[in-house]
């Protein structure tokens, strides 16, 4: 019978794509930072 | 008749125009004057004796280190500050964003320059320079090597921005004609310009792909190529903001009103790509970083320089940079450009000179005349480009 073991993310790419997920989230926070603010549609 | 004498009344005044131009203009006694002009006349001194006694008379290379601080510097980091002219143009005339059509000519005057003075000093380097031409008139060619691509990427990319600074050329000699052909060239020499930039500056990261046992492993990577490319895009923006913020002082009086007011715009624009640019070549040095499980290599005193270069002057004006963008704050934009560019010099001389051949025995250290000579170069740039701007309408929009 097999036994459960962890997947240790620094022998495999795991820790890579990580990585990749936060530099994709990171990206778009950052773009959202610098972009000028929207006004706002006023109500009328 | 009337044709020979009209031909002979212009050339006349051509001529007479030229002399009256080459004169020089403005006060003789500046401070940079006085600096550089006695540098620029050592700096010949010792190129005498380098090209008549040879390298050795004037450098500390040798067989272990045959290149040095002129490959380093000159041509290695030199031609990523060059950069700013393909990512502009590249923006203006192919994204077609017109806030930046006021600095087209003088990114594109800079990257010329830069080209020919950085690109040039590789002459310096040759221990027998003569052989340069070899790869352009085929006395072997050298189709396998990648110096091959760099010197042809070189002589087109010259002759690309050329064309797309003739214009500035034609209206200065006040030749309508030639002004509309060379007009009607641009489009054509951008795109070639964009393409051969690509290539050729990852192509010079690429010139260290066969050099992996002698580079430290946190600077070697099968992906330099790409690490040089990117990286050049932002030395390039951030040399822009640089020698923007000089000439906006130096040369204001040449200056349009209209350019003036859209300065700070434009510094913010160039101020947000370079954020984006440096986020994402961290995340690339990273995910190398990550990819080579490099993790035992940054317990030593090259992990510590390694991560000076790549916290210190990437992630750390990156966020300046977004933060200069997001309070519209200039100053915290040029300090972060400065670093930037600091960040690009420490990089390219890591991976040509500080961290090449790391475990020699005996380490390679520039001699005073390599210094004296890059600043010679440098400072040559300068006056050329000062003699330019001063007498053709580079700071005018091409429009």
């Amino acid at each position: 019978m097999d036994s459960f073991y962890y997947v240790n993310i620094f022998e495999t790419k795991g820790l890579e794509y990580l990585l990749l997920m936060i530099f994709l989230v990171l990206l778009i926070l950052l773009v959202r930072y610098i972009s000028p603010p929207t006004e706002k549609k006023k109500r009328f | 008749m009337n044709n020979e004498v009209t031909v002979r009344d212009e050339s006349k005044r051509f001529i007479k125009f030229i002399i009256q131009e080459m004169k020089p203009r403005g006060k003789w006694l500046t401070p940079f004057n006085i600096i550089s002009i006695p540098i620029i006349l050592l700096g010949l001194v010792i190129l005498y004796f380098r090209f008549v006694y040879g390298l050795g008379s004037v450098t500390n290379l040798s067989q272990e280190f045959p290149w040095g601080f002129w490959i380093g510097f000159d041509v290695v980091t030199g031609v990523a500050f060059a950069g700013g002219a393909y990512v502009i143009t590249f923006v203006v005339y192919i994204m077609r964003v017109d806030k930046y059509h006021s600095i087209v000519r003088v990114t594109v005057l800079n990257g010329l320059l830069a080209y020919m003075f950085y690109a040039g000093a590789l002459v310096l380097d040759l221990g027998r320079p003569w052989h340069i031409i070899n790869p352009i008139i085929g006395n072997s060619f050298g189709l396998s090597s990648v110096l091959f691509l760099v010197a042809w990427h070189f002589l087109i990319y010259m002759t690309a921005e050329f064309v797309e600074f003739s214009p500035v050329i034609a209206e200065w000699l006040n030749w309508k004609k030639t002004e509309k052909f060379v007009k009607s060239l641009t489009l054509g020499a951008v795109i070639l310009g964009i393409s051969l930039s690509t290539l050729h500056q990852s192509g010079l990261g690429a010139l260290f792909l066969m050099a992996k046992p002698k580079i430290h492993p946190l600077w070697y990577s099968e992906f330099i190529p790409i690490l040089f490319f990117v990286s050049s895009i932002y030395a390039g923006l951030s040399m822009i903001i640089f020698e923007g913020t000089i000439s906006h002082r130096v040369f204001k009086d040449l200056i349009d009103p209209k350019s003036h007011h859209s300065f700070d715009d434009i510094m913010l624009g160039l101020g947000k790509g370079a954020a984006i640019t440096m986020f994402v070549y961290y995340f690339f040095k990273a995910l190398i970083f990550i990819h080579g499980q490099h993790w035992t290599l940054i317990t030593d005193g090259w992990g510590l320089w390694y991560l000076t270069e790549v916290i210190g002057f990437v992630l750390i004006p990156g966020f300046m940079y977004a933060f200069g963008v997001r309070n519209r704050s200039l100053s915290i934009i040029r300090i972060a450009a400065i670093l930037s560019l600091i960040g690009i010099m420490l990089n390219r001389l890591n991976t040509s000179i500080i961290a090449y051949n790391w475990n020699a025995v005996v380490h390679y250290i520039p001699s005073w005349q390599e210094f004296v000579v890059t600043l010679m170069v440098i400072f040559a740039e300068i006056w050329v480009f000062r003699w330019i701007v001063t007498r053709m309408p580079v700071f005018k929009s091409s429009h």
